[in-house]
């Protein structure tokens, strides 16, 4: 018989994490069925996300204007940070279809970013993007503005709005404490503005100061409401699947939680 | 040709630094790898944050060659403030081995910058009450209802509120432990959601807005 001591030495997952391995692979699994699936040709239906609707509109408004449109990610983290780097990575993405509209539309575009990891990946996007839209000679490292720490970025970005005043503000990442700040600061001055994070203590300031918000998952799902991307669209049908079964999870918890069961408690914490 | 080789190399080290740092955090016995490539991300880091200041600094100069109105000025003691903090550090660290021990590096720092930061951390309070007017406006069903949970839980966190009723306190808490804990919590389950489809993605390359590239087109 093996005893415990035996057990564990013979162990070759991190002890507490093998279901959180399993519901991983089988997010995975998922998320490859649909995405082969969408490829083949299979609809799926996702509705058009209110905010990216709007980001034509909103530079539209600043074309009309003749004035900037301003984007910032935020500060709350680095590319490195497990929670904030995708945030500020899925915000580059929006950001390559702005500057592709702002392109487009020959609106001037203000990029402040606060994180240095990023910076590079934010200018070869946006060089990108203008040259997509056969206009590489309008694209300048200029149009970047790297403020190094929160509060000199946050002052920098209300002394843009008050000098600039911008038409559009996109707050689109992973914000801390400057999100409420930032947005009401283009609030009082009259911009139009979109923002987006899945920090969920910034998410009611957002949507107390944007005229439109992306929250949580819509960041990273935001591609597929502009382009109906088949591998985006088949993700989300494997999230909602996964939504589902961890809904069963949470029923059948609750259930077992009732009886005083604990096999639910102890399966998870494999 | 460069181009697309370029970023498929990019996709390739971003999916094999991905597929390591699953196994080290699921299995056991991984940890080197990959606690050495963090380090390289450490170091890449930090390089990065020099070339941020060298495109700060080329930006203000270029403020200053131009004399941008009501720009340029700043832009000037920008620079003095930058190389006076650069120096004094670097004059700290030549000396003593620790830049921490130069008195005008620490002064700067204690006192300006971190002063000049608090006092704007603290005017946070304004924008938050100035935004929370906005949101709290009885516009529908919904925000009747948001107003009234803010409400409570306003007067549960100042003192009067207690004073007033000694409901007020126990129905705002209920809000905050109860009310507002498992809204919350969905939205975090389903933001980890849309960051492991988002990794999936990445992981293979098929994950390219921030290229510039709008995907699907």
């Amino acid at each position: 018989m093996v005893g415990k001591r035996e057990e564990e030495d013979m162990a070759i997952i991190v002890s507490g994490r093998g279901m959180a391995l399993v519901i991983l692979v089988l997010s995975y699994i998922l998320f490859y069925i649909f995405m082969y699936l969408g490829r083949k040709g299979r609809e799926i239906p996702v509705r058009t996300l209110p905010p990216m609707a709007a980001i034509p509109e909103g530079i539209g408004r600043a074309a009309e204007m003749g004035r900037p449109v301003m984007f910032t990610p935020g500060i709350a983290g680095d590319l490195n940070d497990p929670t904030q780097g995708p945030q500020v990575l899925a915000a580059i993405s929006i950001l390559g279809y702005i500057a592709r509209e702002c392109a487009r539309t020959g609106v001037k575009l203000d990029v402040f970013m606060p994180i240095p990891t990023a910076l590079p990946l934010t200018e070869e996007t946006l060089r990108t993007a203008y040259m997509a839209e056969g206009k590489p000679e309008e694209f300048s490292p200029d149009m970047i503005h790297f403020i190094a720490g929160q509060s000199p970025y946050l002052t920098a970005v209300l002394g843009y709005f008050q000098r600039e005043r911008p038409a559009t503000n996109f707050l689109i990442g992973g914000f801390y404490y400057e999100s409420v700040v930032m947005g009401e600061g283009g609030n009082t001055i009259g911009a139009f503005q979109i923002g987006g994070t899945a920090n969920t203590h910034q998410m009611p300031f957002l949507v107390a100061t944007c005229d439109y918000v992306l929250l949580a998952e819509e960041l990273y799902a935001a591609g597929a409401s502009i382009s109906k991307d088949p591998d985006i669209l088949g993700c989300l049908r494997g999230e909602d699947i996964m939504k589902f079964i961890l809904i069963a999870l949470m029923i059948i918890g609750f259930i077992l939680g009732f009886a005083r069961n604990p096999a639910l408690i102890n399966v998870l914490r494999w | 040709m460069a181009e697309v080789l370029r970023r498929e190399v990019v996709y390739l080290i971003t999916a094999i630094v991905t597929i390591l740092m699953f196994i080290e955090f699921f299995f056991i016995g991984t940890w080197n790898v990959a606690e050495e490539l963090r380090t390289w991300a450490t170091i890449i880091a930090n390089i990065s944050i020099a070339l941020g200041a060298v495109r700060l600094l080329a930006e203000h100069a270029k403020n200053v060659q131009r004399r941008r109105a009501g720009v340029w000025p700043f832009s000037i003691w920008l620079w003095i403030i930058f190389l006076v903090t650069l120096l004094s550090g670097l004059a700290g660290y030549v000396i003593k081995q620790d830049a921490m021990t130069n008195p005008l590096y620490n002064w700067l720092f204690t006192w300006p910058y971190t002063s000049l930061g608090q006092t704007l951390y603290a005017i946070t309070g304004f924008y938050i009450f100035s935004a929370a007017y906005r949101a709290f406006r009885a516009r529908n069903i919904d925000a009747a209802l948001l107003l009234i949970a803010g409400c409570f839980v306003i007067l549960t966190n100042a003192p009067i509120g207690g004073v007033i009723w000694s409901g007020i306190p126990v129905i705002g808490r209920w809000f905050l432990d109860y009310g507002q804990v498992p809204g919350m919590r969905c939205f975090l389950i389903v933001a980890a959601f849309g960051m492991l489809a988002y990794g999936f993605r990445a992981l293979l390359g098929r994950e390219r807005g921030f290229y510039g590239e709008v995907a699907g087109e």
